[in-house]
């Protein structure tokens, strides 16, 4: 008796046996179209900026945790935020960060959803009313303006994701020209976590009319902060 | 670039030869004055691509290997006043016929030595045509399988920009296809009207006294539409305009 | 004429004359295509992206049955469970059976083609699961009972007054709350978070899956995808068969024409990667250490329903197909119809193969002759599928099964009869033009007999010349020597 996977398997044999499939498509794939016009090392924040904020994103530049943390009190007070969903203070790239942004009226709030599924809705519920998300970036991507984000213990992915609001610290040196070019780089990226994301720019719709609107599910603001 | 031919086979296309004679005059007498010697096998008919699109492929592989009869009986380069049958000779024959032992190869053989009208002029002969002359203002439209099955984006607007200066310029929405598409024309009617209205307001937005394709196909039902609305736009060939005053 | 083929010049008809519709289609299409032209402007070599994008999919394909295999393993050695559904019978059985083993009553969607293609959603419904669609576009189409009209865009044939007046009587929204398209979309963030929190299910499709790692792709704007595949308990993803690529590369290079295809931008808002379900600690870090968040439980179900049959057919390059509806915007007949005209889940030149090739020629070819076979379908295709020779491809197969309306199965073989008789070519020639003569008008004629009359219904006919080019040319010849 054949499982599904079997008769599946075997009916794609057979297809392929008489398959119409065009000469020209054969060989390896190469990997380096996008490549040819790779910024340079020093080109690459003021190219991930043009991009992010063509987007509607914002690009901020700070350094230390006292500097970085002006700048998300400043969006977080704009926002009328009083408590954010945060990666761990280990994950942001920023010693202490999170304590600094405690002492400005910042709070974090944290939330354990592997609970069964009535303690999950509440504890997401809870969720609900936060204004703000914090995030490191694993990598910057200069050509399309995104963020590489990758899920693990203390990089949760609510907090790019359920506040309206959404922050993000990146170390410049983090930035990449591409996916492509990360990739090369890093090969085995797919599987350092369950979950890789990149976000490029707020939230957005076209759907009714044409009409571009942000904010439809994911995050309506995104900031992203350049620490050198 | 291929090395310049002393001779040339002229094949018509049906609907030329039937329909639209004009072109086809005009093409052969634009092909001596650039010095060829222009041959017209008398036993061409019909490339048979209305049959091909429709599915019928069997019928089209006859018409196919007549013509390829009719054509090889020499071996000097063909040329073809017309877009989608150059590009049915070029592009399709060889993979009509791939099954066909003995009319495989041949396909092969006179596709390798088959051209449009503006491609041959323009890639084979690299021909240098008369200056501007004073005339009417000129539109061009892309006829479809000559623009992507054959690749012709440039060489049909040179030749008109050497014979017509600023007098010519495309169309809006050049590139969009007219409707005519065959069977297609008779077959999804409606539909084919409604691209034709699009096609023919473009004309008129245009202003221009005179629309011109390399694809007498397309000029029928353009011209067809033209006429039904009573414009005073008038569809020319562009051997037509090439070969000059008498000719627009 | 078939049943089927009947039905759909109707519905042409009908498109036709909705001058709303045509008025949508114009602003929709014409944007997404021009943001297409733009954004592949902005490559450096469009060509060679188009090409290694090909490369992705068509290696894949060459050898589906091993990279689908390697795919399940790695994705089943990661924590997901695998599902295999031959038809869209089982997909529906699998999906519903999840969720009535967990009690699941409220299901979330992102948009999903191939779960539209099983009508899952009423499957569920009948099983007991509410569904909820996130994507914005399908939200308003399920609210209204309604079908998508594009792959992309779904509600191009609605305006926003149609929105607005579906929300206030659907949601009991007040008139502030559709007042414009912001408010609107507010609305339904608001409206669908909810959703989003409750639901014990997420249901989405997957755009691309990852051999290598058995992770799939879910790429959105509106961050619909990701909520859908994070917040419940149980995500469940449908992935057509053929939707694979080799390696973590291979879908860069696929990611690099996909977004700058479908809407023009250089990247979708979120792609989304999924390897596993959420990550579980334990071992030294203990319990903690795992993923603060993601569901407990991720099952691919892999779908066949008729997939791996249409492989077998002339029609295989179809397969390659990433689904960005790049070739509904710049088809001239889709911009003039729309999508709810074909009738089917997929429309435009793409859905003109696919409906035949997974569900028959017998129902499906007349869409296939839709087409002035244009090409520019092909020349925007991100991964180079000859969509015209697919669609004559198909045409064939109608040809071959005596489809064809009776007129043209009686004409062809009096045609190819004539043409291959160049005699009888010219005597025939010789006689239209005489009885031309008779009937014209001007020089022109302006009434076709039978189904000919199609063509004097919008435009006049030219009569034969008096003498054809060739026996001018002959006797001009002649008359030099």
């Amino acid at each position: 008796m054949t499982s599904p996977r079997e008769r599946i398997l075997a009916s794609i044999r057979d297809g392929l046996l008489r398959a119409h499939l065009p000469a020209d498509a054969d060989g390896p794939p190469r990997h380096a179209a996008g490549e040819s016009a790779a910024p340079t090392v020093a080109d690459m924040p003021d190219q991930f900026s043009a991009a992010l904020t063509a987007l509607s994103g914002h690009v901020h530049r700070a350094s230390g945790a006292a500097g970085v943390a002006d700048v998300i009190a400043g969006i977080a007070r704009a926002h009328q935020a009083a408590s954010c969903i945060s990666w761990d203070d280990e994950h942001l790239g920023c010693a202490g960060l999170l304590g600094v942004l405690s002492s400005r009226g910042l709070a974090r709030v944290t939330y354990d959803v592997s609970g069964e599924p009535g303690q999950r809705a509440v504890d997401v519920d809870a969720l609900a009313g936060v204004g703000l998300g914090l995030t490191g970036a694993h990598a910057a991507l200069a050509e399309t303006g995104g963020l590489v984000l990758v899920s693990g213990p203390g990089r949760g992915r609510l907090a790019s994701l359920l506040p309206p609001v959404h922050v993000a610290v990146v170390a410049e040196r983090r930035l990449r020209p591409s996916l492509s070019a990360l990739l090369r780089e890093e090969p085995d990226l797919l599987d350092a976590g369950s979950n890789v994301v990149i976000v490029a720019g707020p939230s957005r719709t076209a759907d009714i009319e044409m009409t571009l609107t942000h904010g439809v599910h994911g995050p309506k603001h995104l900031h992203v902060i350049l620490t050198a | 670039m291929t090395p310049r031919p002393a001779r040339v086979q002229f094949f018509a296309t049906c609907l030329v030869d039937q329909f639209f004679p004009a072109a086809g005059h005009a093409a052969v007498e634009v092909l001596e004055r650039c010095g060829i010697e222009v041959h017209v096998p008398p036993d061409q008919t019909c490339c048979g691509q209305p049959a091909f699109n429709a599915g019928f492929a069997e019928d089209a592989a006859a018409m196919a290997r007549a013509t390829i009869d009719a054509l090889s009986r020499s071996t000097d380069p063909v040329v073809v006043p017309s877009g989608s049958c150059a590009d049915m000779i070029i592009n399709h024959y060889p993979e009509l016929l791939a099954g066909d032992a003995a009319y495989g190869p041949k396909a092969k053989a006179l596709a390798a030595r088959t051209y449009e009208l503006s491609q041959f002029l323009v890639d084979v002969l690299g021909v240098d045509l008369p200056a501007a002359t004073a005339g009417p203002s000129l539109a061009y439209h892309a006829s479809c399988h000559g623009l992507r099955g054959l690749g012709l984006r440039e060489q049909p607007r040179r030749l008109l920009r050497a014979v017509a200066g600023d007098r010519v310029a495309d169309l809006p929405d050049a590139e969009t296809c007219c409707g005519f598409g065959g069977l297609f024309a008779i077959k999804m009617g409606p539909v084919s009207s409604a691209m034709l209205e699009s096609k023919l307001d473009a004309i008129e937005r245009s202003g221009a006294d005179v629309v011109v394709a390399t694809d007498v196909s397309c000029l029928m039902h353009i011209g067809g539409g033209l006429h039904r609305r009573g414009s005073r736009v008038r569809a020319r060939h562009i051997a037509e305009v090439l070969a000059g005053p008498n000719h627009d | 004429m078939t049943d089927a083929a009947l039905a759909f010049h109707r519905r042409i008809d009908t498109a036709l004359a909705d001058a709303g519709l045509r008025r949508a289609l114009t602003l929709t299409t014409g944007r997404l295509a021009s943001g297409r032209t733009g954004a592949f402007g902005g490559l450096a070599d469009a060509e060679a992206c188009r090409q290694e994008a090909r490369l992705a999919r068509a290696s894949a394909v060459a050898r589906l049955d091993s990279y689908l295999d390697r795919f399940a393993s790695a994705a089943a050695a990661r924590g997901s469970t695998v599902h295999w559904a031959e038809t869209a019978a089982d997909a529906r059985r699998i999906i519903t059976g999840i969720a009535n083993d967990r009690g699941i009553r409220l299901a979330v969607k992102s948009k999903s083609m191939a779960t539209e293609e099983v009508e899952l959603n009423e499957a569920l419904e009948h099983a007991g699961v509410r569904v909820v669609e996130t994507d914005l576009g399908e939200f308003v189409v399920q609210l209204g009972g309604d079908r998508p009209s594009h792959i992309i865009t779904p509600i191009i044939h609605l305006t926003r007054q149609d929105v607005a007046a579906l929300f206030r009587e659907k949601l009991g929204a007040a008139p502030e709350e559709v007042a414009d398209i912001p408010a609107m979309t507010a609305l339904a963030r608001r409206v669908l978070r909810a959703e989003f929190l409750r639901a014990g299910m997420g249901i989405s499709g997957v755009n691309l899956a990852v051999a290598e790692t058995g992770s799939i792709c879910v790429v959105t704007n509106e961050g619909n995808g990701r909520l859908t595949t994070t917040l419940p308990r149980v995500h469940v993803a449908l992935l057509g068969l053929e939707r694979i690529v080799p390696t973590a590369a291979d879908l860069a290079s696929v990611l690099t024409v996909l977004a700058r295809s479908a809407t023009g931008q250089a990247s979708s808002v979120y792609t989304n990667v999924i390897t596993g379900p959420r990550r579980r600690g334990g071992g030294r870090g203990g319990p903690e250490a795992g993923d603060p968040d993601g569901p407990e439980e991720l099952h691919i179900v892999i779908l066949d329903n008729g997939r791996s049959r249409l492989l077998g057919t002339p029609l295989s390059e179809i397969l390659y197909c990433v689904r960005c509806g790049a070739c509904l915007n710049v088809c001239p007949v889709y911009r003039l119809i729309g999508g709810h005209a074909y009738g089917g889940v997929y429309p435009g030149p793409v859905g003109s193969v696919v409906m035949p090739g997974l569900h028959g020629v017998e129902g499906w070819s007349e869409l296939a002759h839709a087409s002035s076979l244009c090409g520019a379908c092909r020349d925007a295709c991100p991964v180079k599928i000859d969509l015209p020779h697919l669609l004559l491809a198909v045409r064939r197969e109608a040809a071959a099964r005596q489809l064809a309306p009776l007129w043209i199965r009686a004409a062809m073989p009096v045609y190819a009869a004539v043409v291959t008789r160049p005699w009888l070519y010219r005597w025939v020639g010789r006689a239209a033009a005489r009885l031309a003569r008779v009937v014209q008008h001007e020089g022109w004629i302006r009434r076709l007999p039978g189904p000919l009359g199609a063509w004097t219904a919008s435009r006049d006919f030219p009569i034969p010349a008096a003498r054809s080019f060739v026996e001018e040319h002959q006797a001009r010849k002649a008359a030099a020597r």
